[in-house]
């Protein structure tokens, strides 16, 4: 009923700047020409074929999800509880504790890359696999703190003290009580954690070595010698893919969750 | 032809279902009219409607003679007075007062000169220079008011104004208002859901319910004569008996008991009603005379002042308010009077 | 110290020490060489600001993330008030639209953003076919593509931080400034925008910090001249050999991100003078 003409066309042209070019990818993947093209000529879906039996792109993928899994769970194995600890003691240094925590944010990807890769690589000679999980791990930790953190605020501490006088002991509350009403929370950082570590690319940059090249990595290193439509559509899969974490994250928690 | 003029106003955010059924409305001069209802009855669609928030899909708006139907709510000059208060966080008290008067580009001095004053007409004095959130819920009131009045606008909206604060100041508020509202002799538009605010504020009522207004009248009218059931249930009304009318001012229960009314009638209603507190319990043994009807206590509840008995009676449940020395028990069998002069039909 | 008091720091310790064996140790590692040679010196720190070159990367990226970042404020604070004012049955669709690009591969936004600007990319093909030009133009490579992958990767963070922040505006604020005389324009720029100034501060630090320490799309849309702060740093470790010469680069990098938000948390503390304090 009260509408504004300006400012919905504003908005809408910004909307346009965001998903255009995300679209016109997807056109492109289907020209028939071996260079990119727009509009295309032909249509065929020879690319994704292409995509999908090029060895090294499959084995990146497998690494990139295995990377993000591992690295996903370790900071949750190791975030929640320090996150029930920032949130339910006193601890000292409480706020010192939580930024320090939170500090792979501030130090820029490619710095944290290039210190794991100098130390843990090179001085103390671990494999890059390990190398790039632990760069990783430091990825997803923050979000876990962060997101599982305010959910835990956010919970009645009084149903722990209910649990504790019922004769649960603190462990058993933990594991029956707190956690079970903290799964949306844990699911949220896990979503974002994984998406993040996925799509990372400066923490990988210098951790990358034979065999053991993460996705994004791999694409880019690809994209600065070719330019064929491969690369758009091995783009419009890992856009499905985000698609369908969309889809799952809308159905469980709602987008606005992780926003 | 009066101040404001509601003529057919139908307002629908759908086109199937409306909000407001062609409703009107005239407002006197200086006069403070309330409109009372429950929530979802378009009391609030009405008020936003008149403050060009929403614009009706038929029907016209009228003050003063001119038609402001399609006139934006920035360009009608009425101040108006939030249910949340909607104060301007980031400005001081001063600057959220002098907002409307510096889009009217006043000289400076005349703007100081008018926040000063309308500082002191509600007793804000000393606050000018705080935040909103440095004040209580009744000083934000206060400014809310302050705001919405010093632009001497033509017309003053008040939209639930006391329904966020507690019931005493609620009580110190609306006193407030209306010592401001007559003093100033602004016309007003108040919107609320309590009814005793109500009352005790308005000139006149308009009582609403699903997108019309089931009665327009003064307070005492509308407490005394409520033109309807929906009117009678909402004011405090609490007993309805189904009668069936023999002549006029003469009805029979559904048990044969004859019931007469002083009170005036319509054809076709045929609904009687009394408020708990104008039944009295005249003996505990049965009878069947003129206005009487006989039942058992079900249920005693102490009151403060009074008694109140839920009776079961030929003719339904009564509730009844009794002040007398005599208590009575669950399962006496008393005898009620109903009062002619004080039994309504609806 | 009882059992019950050592408990927190027990929960706390696998995290702490993982994250000072891992990132602190593995920081001072390569920070602290930096300062030596022989002796304490900040010769290495001297020299990177006095050299012209560097100097010339380090204003780029300063230049760079600025514009970006006024640009994604520009942008980003329309579209999030129109998002927030939206029905709620279309918000959820307009979230994913802004959502989706955040969520998709940096890698693939740049890729979408040399389709467009690239020699043989959509603008240069439709300006040629219809006559407008005859060499393409070069939009590729420059300040100029950083800047606007930089934006384009960047303004959905600056539109959702705003959307929570304007949620929460009360919409009767709104209303109340148009009783009392003002416009949906100036209502907007009296009320709105000062209001949502803590979200454009905190969108502004994602936005400048994250322009500022990019890598993927100065990599990949600004070629060998238009190198940035974290293309150097790389360059260096790689290609130049020069560990040390990385190192300097990456302290600057975080002491860069350290001052912007700190610089930006003390200008949001000045501008946020609604008096929670002394109530």
């Amino acid at each position: 009923m009260r509408k504004n003409a300006g400012l919905q066309i504003f908005a809408w042209i910004v909307f346009a700047f965001l998903i255009v070019p995300l679209i016109i990818i997807v056109v492109t993947s289907f020209g028939t020409n071996s260079t990119i093209q727009f509009p295309i000529k032909g249509f065929t879906f020879d690319w994704y074929g292409k995509v999908f039996n090029n060895e090294s792109f499959m084995n990146s993928f497998y690494l990139s999800l295995e990377i993000a899994f591992i690295a996903t769970v370790l900071a949750l194995v190791v975030g929640i509880p320090a996150a029930y600890s920032l949130a339910r003691h006193k601890v000292f240094g409480r706020n010192w504790i939580k930024s320090f925590f939170l500090s792979p944010t501030i130090v820029p990807g490619l710095v944290v890359g290039y210190a794991v890769y100098q130390f843990i690589v090179i001085q103390f000679q671990f494999p890059i696999f390990q190398g790039l999980l632990l760069g990783h791990f430091l990825i997803c930790i923050p979000y876990v703190i962060r997101v599982v953190g305010s959910t835990i605020e956010q919970l009645d501490f009084s149903i722990e003290e209910v649990s504790w006088t019922l004769g649960c002991t603190k462990l058993q509350t933990f594991i029956k009580v707190v956690l079970p009403n903290i799964t949306s929370g844990i699911f949220a950082s896990f979503m974002l954690a994984f998406i993040n570590s996925f799509n990372n690319i400066p923490v990988s940059q210098f951790l990358s070595g034979p065999g053991v090249t993460m996705l994004p990595t791999n694409l880019m290193n690809y994209i600065e010698y070719n330019y064929d439509p491969s690369v758009s559509a091995l783009s419009v899969v890992l856009m499905l893919g985000t698609i369908v974490l969309m889809f799952i994250i809308e159905k469980t928690l709602g987008l606005t969750s992780i926003s | 032809m009066s101040y404001v003029e509601l003529n057919d106003i139908r307002v629908s955010y759908d086109n199937k279902t409306d909000i407001l059924k062609d409703l009107n409305l005239s407002i006197e001069k200086g006069e403070l009219v309330s409109l009372l209802g429950p929530s979802g009855c378009g009391k609030t669609t009405t008020l936003r409607v008149i403050a060009g928030l929403i614009e009706p899909n038929d029907g016209e708006f009228i003050v003063d003679g001119k038609n402001l139907t399609k006139v934006p709510v920035y360009k009608r000059e009425f101040g108006m007075v939030f249910q949340s208060y909607a104060l301007f966080p980031h400005l001081t008290i001063k600057e959220n007062i002098a907002f409307g008067l510096k889009l009217r580009k006043e000289k400076k001095s005349s703007i100081d000169k008018k926040v000063k004053d309308i500082l002191a007409i509600t007793g804000l004095g000393e606050l000018g220079d705080r935040y909103p959130k440095q004040l209580s819920g009744g000083q934000r009131q206060r400014v809310a008011l302050a705001r919405a009045l010093v632009i001497e606008p033509k017309l003053l909206l008040l939209d639930e104004p006391l329904s966020n604060l507690d019931a005493k100041l609620r009580v110190a508020m609306r006193i407030e208002i209306k010592r401001i509202q007559s003093q100033l002799g602004i016309t007003s538009v108040f919107v609320t859901h309590d009814q005793e605010e109500c009352f005790s504020i308005s000139d006149k009522v308009a009582v609403m319910n699903k997108g019309i207004i089931e009665q327009f009248d003064t307070p005492e009218e509308i407490y005394k004569n409520p033109k309807s059931e929906f009117v009678a249930r909402f004011i405090g009304f609490e007993n309805f008996f189904d009668l069936t009318p023999i002549e006029k001012g003469k009805y029979k229960t559904v048990d044969g008991t004859t019931f007469l009314s002083t009170r005036q009638w319509e054809p076709g209603k045929h609904i009687g009603t009394i408020r708990p507190d104008d039944i009295d319990i005249v003996s505990n043994t049965e009878s069947t005379a003129t206005n009487t009807v006989s039942g058992t206590i079900k249920v005693r509840t102490f009151l403060g002042k009074s008694y109140q008995y839920e009776i079961e009676t030929s003719i339904g449940a009564l509730l009844v308010n009794e002040v007398d020395d005599v208590i009575y028990q669950v399962g006496d069998t008393v005898t009620l009077m109903i009062p002619a002069h004080k039994l309504i039909i609806v | 110290m009882t059992q019950q008091r050592r408990l927190p720091y027990i929960i706390l310790a696998p995290g702490m020490i993982l994250l000072i064996v891992f990132l602190v140790l593995p920081l001072v590692s390569i920070i602290f060489p930096t300062f030596f040679d022989g002796g304490f010196t900040l010769t290495h720190y001297i020299s990177f600001f006095m050299d012209e070159y560097n100097m010339s990367i380090f204003w780029r990226t300063i230049r760079i993330s600025l514009i970006a970042t006024l640009f994604c404020v520009f942008l980003g604070v329309p579209t999030a008030y129109y998002i927030s004012q939206s029905p709620k049955k279309w918000r959820g669709l307009l979230m994913s639209i802004t959502l989706f690009p955040l969520l998709t591969n940096s890698v693939v936004r740049s890729f979408a953003w040399i389709t467009i600007l690239g020699q043989s990319g959509i603008i240069n093909t439709t300006l040629k076919n219809i006559g407008l030009i005859s060499k393409p133009l070069t939009l590729l490579y420059t300040e100029f593509s950083i800047t606007v992958g930089s934006v384009y990767l960047f303004l959905p963070l600056m539109v959702i931080t705003l959307v929570g922040i304007l949620e929460n505006i009360d919409s009767e604020i709104m209303e109340a400034a148009e009783t009392l005389g003002a416009n949906r324009f100036i209502a907007f720029m009296k009320v709105i925008l000062p209001l949502s100034v803590p979200g454009i501060i905190v969108g502004s630090i994602l936005v400048f910090t994250g322009s500022l320490t990019a890598y993927t799309t100065p990599q990949l849309l600004g070629g060998n001249r238009n190198i940035m702060l974290a293309t150097f740093l790389y360059q260096n470790a790689t290609a130049l050999g020069n560990w040390k010469g990385a190192s300097v680069i990456a302290l600057i990098m975080i002491a860069a991100t350290v001052i912007v938000m700190k610089l930006f948390d003390w200008v949001a503390k000045r501008m946020d003078k609604r008096g929670e304090a002394s109530a």
